[in-house]
């Protein structure tokens, strides 16, 4: 990933949990500022392990982590929150206010913001989610899908540069999963810098721009979406399938069809070209 | 905290292959044992036994480092309880209104050491019994299955909110919430966020399992309840049982008749 100006710089990372359980074995890399990076790897990959130590929750026993520059070492978890946004996997770990609109102030009211500067962000976030006709509801008491998303119009209203969404689309319906995927492109669009742990293939084959997979605590693969997709052999030592659209057009590879297209849209584009060029 | 779901080590030890029946019987008589001395060394003697006994049933050393963090709160707010609230003998020095004695201080630190080796016994329990076997000593004891069952989830429960606390403050921190700042009211505040989170989640919990007991028949009425696996005494189980009325009797012996351990200081009468 050389060549690009870097958010987030790993070096060397070690972390053990345990004397005997090792979760990070000596990872290097160097996350792209404004990139859309999928994070994959089975579980207990150290997936989790590692996007904690991008915000100060988890520090590294050996080796270093820098965001901008800074070491997340030497800063409280509560300044790195400025940077870097951390949208945890279950919602009901973070909802605990009695209404949404009170929920989505508490980031911004912790980061000491003038209160007319935390209703504008909270207004605003409330809007961009969708989320303005349940800002007096109970959150706890909402939906898991509405759920979902407060917790990350909570994050969102903190305006960090970065955004880490730990597996946002469990449990959601597909439809309900498109739409908050289009938000978090949209913040992609926005300039920020994203960072999706997932399981699911096709979300990663169709929304990411680069893909980080994990295995056993190290960086099996870091490339862009396309090339670590085509390298099925060594994602399988990951227990990872490419997307089926993939691995059909691979099938028809003979028949002349690219063995790299990522998502339906272009394996539609793909076979039109190739009738016509028949 | 690695481990998550269970307190339980899987081995094969001699404490784990113990009848859990008899293994109850030893934590009552221990604990009652413990509470018979008052003397600061037999408070040492107890935890070390606890220790050694853990160690040769072959549980690991960060399940012992996790029970004495458990533990932290207790040792430092008896022993500092007791010596600024509860002076006794001669006056080291005083602050206002505030006595330290000498006397308090040990006495508070072999109460602090006497609920250490309660714990350690407990544990040791319950990291060499599985669930299941403790349900059915229980209930071979003469408690309703029901309420074994309750006893189960709650000790099978302790290290998972131990855990949902631990996700859960995570979650707070990463929303910039500052658990140093303040003063000591103004820091019990900031965990108010992580407290009522922890409720809605431990609430759900409680609903979900709740109907995933009822979905698997608990509590149908008509039918008798029968056990895939039940437990049975060994002949080592009589020597083991005997072993644990011996040591409860001779603590007994020891202390009411020949008056040893009634001291803080002194272990002899």
């Amino acid at each position: 990933m050389n060549g690009h100006n870097a958010c987030i710089v790993v070096e060397d990372l070690w972390f053990q949990y345990t004397e005997e359980i090792v979760a990070l074995r000596g990872i290097n890399l160097e996350i792209p500022d404004g990139a859309f990076v999928a994070v994959l790897g089975q579980n207990g990959s150290g997936k989790t392990t590692l996007v904690k130590h991008f915000n100060g929750l988890l520090k590294p026993t050996r080796g270093r982590v820098t965001v901008y520059g800074q070491d997340t070492a030497t800063l409280p978890v509560g300044r790195l929150a400025r940077t870097v946004g951390y949208v945890f996997q279950n919602p009901d770990h973070q909802i605990f206010c009695p209404t949404t609109r009170e929920e989505i102030e508490f980031g911004p009211r912790n980061l000491d913001l003038p209160p007319e500067e935390v209703e504008r962000r909270t207004e605003e976030a409330l809007e961009y989610f969708g989320l303005t006709k349940h800002a007096d509801d109970p959150p706890a008491l909402l939906g898991f899908g509405l759920r979902r998303k407060i917790t990350i119009a909570a994050v969102y209203a903190m305006r960090p540069q970065i955004f880490i969404l730990d597996e946002p689309t469990t449990g959601l319906d597909w439809r309900s999963s498109m739409d908050m995927l289009r938000l978090v492109q949209d913040l992609h669009r926005a300039g920020h810098t994203i960072l999706l742990i997932t399981h699911d293939m096709k979300i990663a084959a169709e929304f990411s721009e680069l893909c980080l997979v994990l295995r056993d605590g190290e960086v099996l693969l870091f490339d862009d979406t396309r090339s670590v997709f085509r390298q099925s052999d060594v994602l399988r030592q990951s227990q990872i399938e490419p997307p089926q659209i993939l691995l059909l057009a691979k099938r028809m590879a003979s028949l002349g069809m690219p063995d790299d297209v990522l998502t339906v849209r272009e394996f539609c584009d793909a076979y039109v070209a190739l009738r016509r060029s028949r | 905290m690695a481990f998550t779901s269970d307190l339980y080590v899987e081995r094969e030890s001699w404490v784990h292959e113990m009848d859990p029946r008899v293994k109850v019987i030893y934590v009552a008589c221990g604990v009652c044992a413990v509470l018979l001395f008052h003397n600061i060394f037999f408070m040492m003697l107890a935890l070390l036994a606890s220790h050694l006994l853990i160690f040769t049933a072959g549980v690991p050393r960060d399940r012992v480092t996790w029970v004495w963090k458990q533990m932290i709160p207790i040792n430092i707010l008896i022993p500092s309880l007791i010596t600024l609230f509860y002076p006794q003998g001669p006056v080291l020095f005083q602050f206002l209104f505030l006595k330290f004695t000498l006397l308090a201080a040990l006495r508070g630190v072999a109460l602090a050491l006497r609920l250490d080796a309660i714990a350690f016994i407990v544990f040791l329990w319950i990291f060499t019994t599985d669930q299941t076997k403790i349900i059915r000593s229980f209930v071979r004891l003469g408690l309703p299955f029901n309420a074994g069952l309750v006893l189960a989830i709650s000790l099978r429960y302790i290290p998972t909110f131990a855990g949902l606390f631990t996700t859960v403050s995570e979650a707070q921190q990463a929303r910039a919430l500052d658990l140093s700042r303040g003063n000591f009211i103004q820091r019990l505040r900031q965990y108010i966020p992580i407290l009522v989170a922890m409720i809605i989640s431990a609430l759900r919990t409680a609903d979900k399992l709740s109907k995933a007991l009822e979905s698997r028949a608990l509590g149908a009425r008509g039918s008798k309840r029968t056990y895939f696996r039940d437990i049975a005494f060994r002949p080592v189980d009589y020597i083991y049982l005997s072993g644990a009325f011996l040591i409860f009797a001779a603590a007994v012996y020891l202390r009411f008749v020949l008056g040893v351990g009634t001291d803080l200081v002194n272990p002899l009468p």
